[in-house]
């Protein structure tokens, strides 16, 4: 889905807490906003999951494919970044339902890579 | 307001009613307020392009966005871009130092006359100056003092605003500005959908860190009384606090409201 060419076999994904992202995300939430947040929100797993099944890529992937280490030090890649922001919101709006729905689907992805250090921003979605 | 209580209600707003429009006269009078900034030889080196968001067209917009500043402009109805009009100073060659002795607010008692500003002042030190590598920060320390007036105005009418840097070569072309302008940082105005609070006073380093008193490293002593004479005054207001229940369910509120990630 991501990359252009051979079509890769679907993905087999772990229990999404095993991914060291996904902790990571979670953490940052956590420390943020406070609460459980690997509990809080029945919706925030599948969301990530189905996000991940639709790109046929598990979360650090995801992560390692908008991220890079340089001279020692994590860096963003730009192009990494803007193409997955694109994905997410193509991919929101083939969510049925209402916009706010649409943007709650999003926004749960965008969430697992800002809290990975991935700043994306999509505006306002009223 | 209080001068000394818009100082301390000034603080960045990153979230604004996006639907609600600034009127036009608050606009004026931030430029206005920019406009009688103290400024070197009087040169007046600050230009600005005021540009309400709902004019650009989608892609003039979607050009000015930066992966920091995108929410923040998309939300602000209004943005005020700053430029550094460079030419200025050997365009009107120390006519208005004149004026100023003209004025008296340059006057013999300190040395000044039109001959000083025409045979000395100009040729001698302000048209060499302008080839020096130093001019465009010094002359751009005189722009932010404007600005700064600009954004205690905002405040001071009511409004929220913050500074971004958005990118010059796309300002440029979407303002149509002459070529010796620099593109500076931007403010961006609108009126506030969180609290005037917005959490707080901002975090600044300790007073003694920052000022010095005779010479460095002698910190310049902090008198606690002025201190609460500040506080009394509303300059110095409740500062900001990490991990603020308030502020969280604040912060989640406009999230949920304007469908944004958390």
């Amino acid at each position: 889905m991501v990359n252009e060419g051979e079509p890769e076999p679907p993905i087999l994904l772990k229990p999404l807490l095993e991914y060291v992202t996904v902790q990571s995300w979670i953490d940052g939430l956590k420390q943020h906003w406070g609460g459980d947040p690997a509990t809080d929100d029945p919706e925030r797993f599948p969301m990530l999951e189905a996000f991940c099944r639709h790109v046929n890529r598990d979360p650090d992937r995801i992560i390692k494919e908008t991220t890079m280490i340089k001279d020692g030090e994590k860096r963003i890649r730009s192009k990494g970044r803007e193409r997955y922001a694109g994905l997410i919101d193509a991919w929101q709006d083939e969510i049925p339902g209402s916009r706010i729905r649409q943007a709650k689907w999003g926004n749960t992805v965008r969430s697992f890579l800002i809290h990975n250090g991935v700043l994306l921003a999509a505006g306002p979605q009223t | 307001m209080e001068f000394k209580e818009v100082v301390g209600r000034r603080r960045s707003i990153r979230f604004f009613e996006p639907d609600r429009p600034v009127e036009r006269e608050k606009i004026q009078k931030m430029l206005e307020a920019a406009r009688l900034s103290s400024c070197a030889v009087n040169a007046q080196w600050a230009r600005a392009v005021v540009s309400f968001r709902d004019d650009l067209t989608k892609d003039q917009l979607k050009r000015l966005l930066t992966p920091v500043a995108s929410l923040n402009v998309e939300m602000a109805p209004v943005h005020i871009h700053w430029f550094n009009d460079l030419s200025i100073v050997n365009k009107i060659q120390g006519s208005r130092l004149r004026e100023l002795v003209d004025v008296g607010a340059l006057a013999p008692t300190h040395g000044w006359s039109h001959k000083f500003v025409d045979e000395f002042v100009y040729p001698q030190i302000l048209k060499p100056m302008t080839a020096g590598p130093g001019y465009p920060v010094a002359s751009t320390f005189d722009v932010g003092m404007a600005v700064s007036q600009a954004l205690l105005t905002a405040f001071d009418e009511g409004l929220g605003a913050c500074m971004v840097t958005l990118p010059g070569a796309v300002l440029k072309e979407v303002f149509n500005t002459p070529d010796e302008w620099i593109p500076l940082s931007t403010t961006l105005v609108g009126y506030p959908a969180e609290s005037w609070q917005a959490g707080g006073q901002r975090p600044r380093p300790p007073f003694e860190e920052l000022y010095y008193e005779g010479q460095y490293p002698k910190p310049f002593a902090r008198d606690p009384k002025v201190v609460e004479n500040l506080k009394a005054a509303k300059m110095i207001q409740e500062p900001a606090k990490p991990n603020n229940p308030e502020r969280i369910a604040e912060i989640k509120r406009l999230a949920d409201k304007y469908g944004l990630p958390m």
